[in-house]
């Protein structure tokens, strides 16, 4: 703070700290903590509520009609009546402007084993993802970085980034097109006559999940290479020609050599491949368009807006927060790297 | 460990349209400590890169120990490379460094382990095994880097100017280490330097190289003395240079006209009257002329004095260009200015053609 303000003077580091402290405060920590707040609060909302209301206004109107309409002796007992259907009607409406509510971590118990199974299934998918991503990513990120030359590197980082000038709808939107039922894939199958449009024995490519899981790893591809590509391009050849040169064979170079000094770069990579995936709701959506299971992500987005039940929801996706704060100790654990290494 | 003789030949290197090395032949023999010296670019590291595998020649061909070379990798030649930066594994500790050649060729975790205690040991280098290169100093880390080469039980060592980076003192100390270890090991060394100190302190040969061409080959002794051409002459210790064109040519001595007056050489290139040609003498057979007779005389401008310990250097300036003298201190020539005499005999002066000097 004190050399800030020696270089900067108090002026613009006051701008610096009050600008970071806002980042902070409304955009980082303020949302989390509504969130948090808002899936610890369930509330039993009574769904035949707004019907039960109007029933008894109905009862009420009837009642207050035959009131005026009778005479003598009957009209005690009918105001009986009238003032025990108010009464009714007062808990009611006091009930639907505030229902009983109770602070606790019923939100997250209670989520039925289906919605649990979903849970589970898109974390497992995720890592997959994040697997197969790395798994095609580590190749293209070494060779753009120490086997390219500079120009043809150029090229290739040019040819990564520029799909990425589109919008990701629709980069998954192409790839939809490739693998539909008459898709790319699928029509060039049949022109080679190995399916048939008229028999609809074409390849249902977009029933399986590894659709999903290819337009995932499109859309995040450049997440994991550049990460993995900038440690990758640290290293010193020398150090690979250095294991070539004591017999070290491809395998043995890259677990000793390249992937140790590329581990901060693979941390981040699975990290935000991993965290895009799991809360990825575009992708699933476009891609399975309902035919296969939702993913994790569409079952928050239902609970937000098909439910209206903001405070499940807001548990649901807190719970994914949390799925994605384990896997970054976990991968911080595994690779060694500390927060440090990581913002590098 | 046993070397083996490195030979080249009618090798060429090309890197597109530019010719890093012109044809060349060269024999290394077995259990040899040879130097290839020369300025940075002049072909000597695209050598060491053949010989090491990691290029074949655009043409002719490499031999070690009789075998041809050519096709075949840097894994499976019997050679081991030491890199300027040392290219040490930072993430392993140094025993793993040194036994990384023998993990490679699948050598059991126990027994590469002890073989590298072992190596470690014999560069002096007990107590250090678990730590990382980065926990050394440099003198250190390099004996890590010669230990990690010789594991591999290498017929061929070959170093690319591995002492550049240490300071004067430490370089001095790993020369003499460099060559005790060769001598132990009877590896054929193949040690690539700008630095002719260097070359001259540790080799049995040297292979002077300028812009691709290697200009000679020598021993250490011979290349000092009897340099070929004026490049080895002004680039292997220091020469003085006195221009200008043959007048007589008797006994195979020459006699060059130049503005210093008629000086006398060996005529070393048969050169012939009318030539334009280049006397070179070393600094201290150069003498300040103290009543001796010297075959060739001339005057010159004193112009500094300049204390090396054991040395002293005597600068003096002609008309065309600096003349330095070079003795023993004695504590002499305190009060030396003005003009002085100097000469020298002309059996230590070398007559060649004219040609280009180095300028370093």
């Amino acid at each position: 703070m004190n050399s800030l303000i020696r270089s900067y003077g108090k002026g613009l580091t006051g701008i610096f700290v009050t600008l970071t402290a806002f980042w902070l405060l409304l955009l980082i920590i303020l949302p989390q903590a509504f969130m948090l707040d808002q899936s610890l609060w369930s509330i039993d909302k009574d769904d035949q509520l707004g019907m039960k209301i109007d029933r008894a206004y109905s009862d009420l109107g009837l009642l207050e009609y035959d009131a005026q309409q009778a005479t003598g002796d009957t009209n005690p007992a009918v105001q009986e009546k009238i003032d025990t259907l108010k009464e009714e009607i007062a808990t009611l409406e006091a009930q639907e402007t505030d229902p009983p509510r109770e602070y606790g971590l019923q939100n997250y118990t209670r989520m039925s084993s289906l919605h649990f199974s979903i849970f589970v299934k898109s974390i497992f998918y995720a890592l997959a993802v994040t697997v197969l991503a790395f798994a095609v990513c580590y190749p293209v990120a070494f060779t753009i970085a120490k086997l390219a030359t500079p120009q043809r590197a150029a090229l290739l980082m040019l040819g990564l980034i520029i799909p990425y000038a589109i919008n990701e709808l629709l980069r998954v939107y192409a790839w939809l097109m490739i693998l539909d039922y008459q898709g790319v894939i699928n029509s060039l199958l049949a022109w080679m006559g190995v399916v048939s449009f008229a028999d609809k024995t074409w390849i249902p490519f977009l029933e399986y999940p590894g659709s999903v899981f290819v337009a995932l790893i499109y859309a995040y591809v450049l997440f994991m290479i550049f990460p993995i590509y900038n440690t990758v391009e640290t290293l010193d050849k020398n150090q690979l020609e250095a294991a070539q040169d004591l017999g070290g064979s491809v395998f043995l170079t890259h677990w000793r050599v390249v992937l140790p000094h590329a581990k901060p770069g693979i941390a981040v990579g699975c990290i935000m491949t991993f965290m895009l995936s799991v809360g990825s709701y575009s992708v699933p959506q476009i891609m399975t368009r309902g035919k296969s299971g939702d993913w994790f992500s569409q079952l928050i987005y239902r609970q937000f807006f098909e439910t209206q039940n903001w405070n499940v929801g807001a548990a649901y996706a807190f719970s994914l927060v949390l799925v994605c704060l384990a896997f970054i100790l976990i991968m911080m654990k595994v690779f060694k790297v500390g927060i440090r290494d990581i913002s590098k | 460990m046993r070397g083996k003789d490195v030979r080249l030949e009618d090798v060429v290197m090309r890197f597109g349209s530019f010719t890093a090395v012109q044809q060349t032949n060269l024999t290394i023999n077995a259990g040899e400590f040879f130097s290839i010296l020369g300025p940075s670019g002049c072909g000597k590291t695209t050598i060491l890169r053949m010989v090491s595998g990691f290029i074949d020649p655009s043409e002719g061909r490499v031999l070690i120990g009789g075998e041809q070379m050519n096709g075949i990798g840097p894994a499976k030649r019997p050679t081991a490379l030491i890199f300027q930066n040392l290219a040490l594994f930072p993430l392993m500790s140094n025993w793993e460094n040194v036994a990384f050649g023998l993990e490679a060729r699948g050598v059991a975790k126990a027994k590469r382990r002890d073989r590298a205690y072992e190596l470690m040991a014999l560069v002096g280098l007990q107590g250090h095994e678990e730590k990382t290169p980065n926990e050394l100093s440099g003198g250190q880390k390099q004996r890590v880097a010669i230990a990690r080469a010789l594991a591999v039980e290498p017929a061929v060592l070959l170093l690319d100017e591995p002492l550049s980076a240490l300071d004067l003192k430490l370089r001095q100390y790993m020369r003499a280490e460099l060559k005790e270890i060769q001598r132990k090991t009877g590896v054929t060394f193949i040690f690539i330097t700008h630095d002719q100190g260097e070359a001259l302190t540790m080799s049995d040969r040297i292979a002077v190289m300028k812009a691709g061409v290697v200009e000679q080959v020598d021993t250490v002794d011979n290349l000092y003395a009897h340099p070929r051409t004026p490049f080895v002459a002004t680039f292997v210790g220091e020469n003085n240079v006195l221009e200008g064109k043959i007048s007589h040519i008797q006994d195979g001595f020459a006699i060059v006209e130049t503005q210093q007056g008629a000086i006398r050489g060996i005529n070393q290139d048969k050169a012939t009257i009318g030539d334009k040609a280049m006397v070179f003498v070393r600094p201290e057979r150069t003498k300040l002329l103290n009543g001796a007779a010297l075959d060739n005389t001339f005057e010159v401008d004193f112009e500094r004095r300049d204390l090396e310990g054991a040395f002293v250097n005597l600068f003096f300036k002609s008309d065309t260009g600096s003349i330095i003298v070079h003795e023993a201190n004695l504590g002499q020539h305190k009060e030396l200015e003005g003009r002085a005499k100097i000469g020298f005999n002309a059996s230590d002066a070398i007559v060649m053609r004219s040609g280009e000097l180095s300028d370093e």
